[in-house]
């Protein structure tokens, strides 16, 4: 009866193959010769949710247990949600197209801020109760993670359980306990609290938080007895012995990153004091090349894909990448597979990697400098040089590239306009190269693309405690960028600081920002990473009837000591490493990668972590 | 060597767009191991071609693909290592293999034929109104195509219309229609000029493609069968 439902619904709404199923190598199992069955939703449309690796393994390894079964769910778009409101069709799994309500266990992944309100859109047309309180066993076990679960807390009211960290040992222990519980037939509250014992697992309804006059974090304390004062972040040792899908689903429509991905390594040793992944993801661990090239094998096998991507922090980093690239250059020329780096450092081994890759296909080149001169570059410990910049390109462009994209960030840290400036003299310094390469060597048509997005202090870096420029500082800045980014061949681009301002509200946010959330979702805030569904005059309005104040989260700066709403999680990195590293940015020192010397950073108290570094 | 394939495009994949189904089978020729031939080039990609693009949100029952292959293989290795790659809602009903002089099965087509489950406000009067209809030599229509909407002379370009009632206000039509670059009656056309001329609302319409039809020695044939 749903199923036809479901399938009425097609007829009526754009892109219907967001909600089709039935790609290949989706995975069918009997629900009835399964103790769990787990829906895994990816709080955005299906284009983006299936671009997300980490989704993709974690699917991979519950379906691989026998006692279990993992179905996705994405957020369905605007139009379909509306009329699946109004025909009170509940939102569904894609494989058996089962109502989400029905399953045991709910998990999502938290990627960005600016998707939560549709995590309670996705609770509220599933049927589920907002509120962890109100649900009982009738209701799936909500269970969410990712590198936002780092800060939990705006999400504190509507998540059962938080698993911080890498997910793939930890998803499996979650359902062990929910399937225990559930034989055993033990109450909702007694399983919450055996979650919470597990490693990694936060159960906020088992701590409470109490708050000064002046609205700073006065305690945080578990409020039973066994429920652990720190949650301690799971960390695989060894990734090369991780479980890998080695097939995956391949879309009958075409998804963001429509290509084969594979992850070579996780973590990145490079300290850049902005980047969050960099802190939450240590300590660097690598997959071996011999691994990869099999697995690389089955995926190609399998899927058919035409691209595979070496997926990671910092691919360049990647220890064996040249020789990695050149095995898969030679063993899928004949099958005419490109071989795509993004996200490739500059200062890597990149000439010879370069000249692999060309033999089959010519992408863009993307360079992050984050900022315009070296000691803005400093502060942020980036340890790229403009010589490093201009030798690059001049080897791009000599090699038949013509297309490169440079990647800023402005509102940073003790950011003058002198460091604007440099944005544009860098941008207009790679024009210069390439018309300065023989005509010969180079490819027609230049392409520049250069874009600045709004710094965001985000919780578990050296700039945790860092106001955010305010919305008016940063329309200044963009004016003037906008000024003096008029250059021949530049194509200039740059964020939103309203969506920005957003993010760094609910990045550092403790629990009161829990309801503004659920206030601006009741006033139809949803899909707010999409510029043509956001509404910052409804989110101002929940602000106001919440009482709160979001400048007090965005843009205010944290005295050393305060208690953040974060700091009972240990993420490995500890605060005495990110405070250094906030004095040492302060002063624009660098420090060096810590391949070359450990910087102490905490993750050595992990088993298994930096071994043989 | 070429190697004609004909698939069924069923119910739950029926929203699939041309683009999304060229790209589906692309992946799956790649995953096939058959020896599929590549197009010279700076960007090599897969030689192949639908015999029609069939509309979005229409399933088929014997829709036909085209793939120049670059080795020898057999009939059946092709049909089991198709069925093997495609999702089960795309499934291979029949290969054959042709030499590569053999003509282009999109030039061959003729017409195609569809069958029309009707129901609700209008089934009765639609289904009324077809012997009147058939009779008529003239029913102009407003026909879209890439230069425009231009208005036809639609009935030449029908063949062959019944209709069966299952029930009050239900029936279920099997037409004919003309699909050639010139002359080609989409359904939903012939649908809406229907109802205008029994002067009914336009009911709800699940339309399947059943079959694509060429012409050998003067007589109808499957195209797969030239």
């Amino acid at each position: 009866m749903l199923k036809n439902q479901i399938d009425a619904l097609l007829d009526r709404v754009q892109k219907p193959a967001r909600y089709m199923g039935g790609e290949m190598n989706a995975v069918i199992k009997d629900p009835s010769s399964v103790a769990i069955r787990y829906a895994f939703a990816f709080p955005d449309v299906y284009e983006v949710g299936m671009s997300h690796l980490g989704s993709r393994i974690l699917y991979d390894i519950i379906n691989k247990r026998e006692d279990a079964l993992c179905e996705r769910v994405f957020m369905p778009w605007v139009d379909m949600a509306d009329l699946m409101r109004q025909e009170h069709v509940p939102l569904f799994s894609l494989e058996s197209r089962s109502p989400v309500g029905e399953f045991d266990m709910l998990g999502i992944t938290l990627q960005y801020e600016m998707s939560y309100t549709n995590i309670l859109e996705i609770l509220d047309l599933s049927g589920i109760p907002l509120h962890s309180e109100d649900r009982t066993w009738d209701d799936p076990i909500v269970i969410a993670g990712g590198p936002c679960a780092f800060n939990p807390e705006p999400l504190y009211h509507f998540i059962d359980a938080f698993s911080i960290g890498d997910g793939e040992i930890s998803t499996l222990e979650t359902i062990d306990v929910v399937k225990q519980c559930k034989q055993e037939g033990v109450s909702r509250e007694e399983c919450l609290r055996r979650l919470a014992k597990l490693r990694g697992v936060y159960v906020p309804s088992l701590y409470k938080a109490a708050y000064h006059e002046d609205g700073t974090l006065a305690s945080f304390e578990p409020t039973q007895e066994g429920v652990p004062r720190t949650v301690v972040k799971n960390m695989i040792a060894d990734l090369d012995h991780a479980e890998y899908p080695e097939s995956v689903i391949v879309p009958f429509m075409e998804i963001v990153h429509d290509r084969i991905n594979i992850e070579v390594l996780r973590g990145c040793t490079r300290g850049c004091r902005f980047c969050q992944a960099g802190m939450i993801y240590r300590p660097v661990r690598e997959r071996s090349v011999e691994h990869l090239l099999d697995l690389a094998k089955k995926l190609v096998d399998e899927t058919g894909y035409e691209e595979i991507t070496l997926s990671s922090l910092s691919t360049g980093d990647y220890s064996c990448l040249p020789q990695l690239a050149h095995a898969l250059m030679e063993r899928f020329e004949e099958k005419r597979v490109a071989l795509s780096l993004p996200s490739l450092r500059l200062d890597s081994e990149l000439k010879e990697t370069l000249e692999e890759t060309q033999k089959v296909r010519k992408t863009s080149l993307t360079y992050a400098m984050e900022a315009g001169t070296q000691r803005l570059r400093d502060v942020i410990n980036k340890g790229i040089t403009e010589e490093d910049l201009i030798s690059s390109v001049s080897d791009a462009f000599a090699g038949g590239w013509s297309s490169i994209k440079l990647y800023f960030m402005f509102g940073l840290p003790t950011e003058t306009t002198e460091d604007l400036d440099g944005i544009a003299d860098l941008a207009g310094k790679v024009v210069r190269q390439y018309f300065s390469t023989p005509k010969n060597l180079r490819a027609r048509g230049l392409r520049v693309n250069c874009s600045a997005s709004c710094f965001v202090p985000k919780p578990f870096t050296p700039f945790q405690w860092e106001p955010q420029d305010t919305i008016a500082q940063f329309e200044e800045k963009q004016r003037h960028l906008c000024q003096i980014m008029h250059i021949k061949g530049v194509e200039f681009n740059w964020h939103e600081p309203h969506v920005s301002f957003l993010e760094a509200v609910f990045a550092r946010g403790d629990r009161r920002t829990a309801d503004v959330l659920e206030a601006a979702w009741r006033l139809g805030c949803r899909f707010d990473g999409w510029s043509d569904q956001f509404s910052f005059d409804k989110w101002m309005q929940a602000f106001e009837q919440c009482g709160v104040d979001p400048a007090f989260y965005a843009n205010r700066r944290r005295e050393k000591g305060e208690l953040l709403p974060w700091a009972f999680i240990d993420a490995g990195v500890t605060e005495s490493y990110l405070w250094r590293e906030h004095e040492r940015a302060m002063q624009a020192v660098v420090t060096p990668d810590c391949r070359k010397g450990c910087q102490g950073c905490g993750l050595k108290r992990f088993e298994g972590a930096c071994e043989g570094r | 060597m070429r190697m004609l394939v004909e698939f069924r495009k069923d119910d739950i994949v029926r929203h699939l767009g041309l683009l999304d189904l060229q790209r589906t089978m692309q992946r799956a020729l790649r995953r096939s191991g058959l020896p599929i031939k590549y197009s010279s080039g700076f960007n090599p990609h897969i030689v192949m071609s639908f015999a029609s693009a069939l509309s979005t949100g229409i399933p088929g029952d014997a829709e036909l693909l085209d793939v120049s292959l670059s080795g020898e293989v057999t009939e059946r290795e092709c049909l089991e290592a198709m069925n093997r790659v495609l999702p089960p809602s795309l499934p291979v009903t029949r290969v054959r293999l042709v030499e590569d002089d053999f003509p282009k099965v999109m030039a061959a087509l003729r017409q195609a034929e569809y069958r029309i489950r009707l129901s609700g406000e209008g089934t009765d009067a639609i289904v009324a109104a077809i012997p009147a209809f058939l009779a008529e030599t003239e029913i102009m229509a407003m026909r879209k195509s890439k230069r425009g909407e231009a208005l036809v002379n639609i009935r030449p370009m029908l063949h062959a219309l019944t209709a069966e009632h299952s029930g009050s206000e239900e029936a279920v039509l099997q037409a004919r229609v003309s699909f050639v670059e010139t002359a080609t009656l989409k359904p939903d056309l012939l649908l809406s000029s229907l109802a205008a001329y029994a002067n009914a609302p336009l009911p709800h319409a699940e339309i399947r493609r059943t079959r694509l039809l060429g012409e050998k020695n003067g007589v109808l044939t499957p195209l797969i069968d030239l």
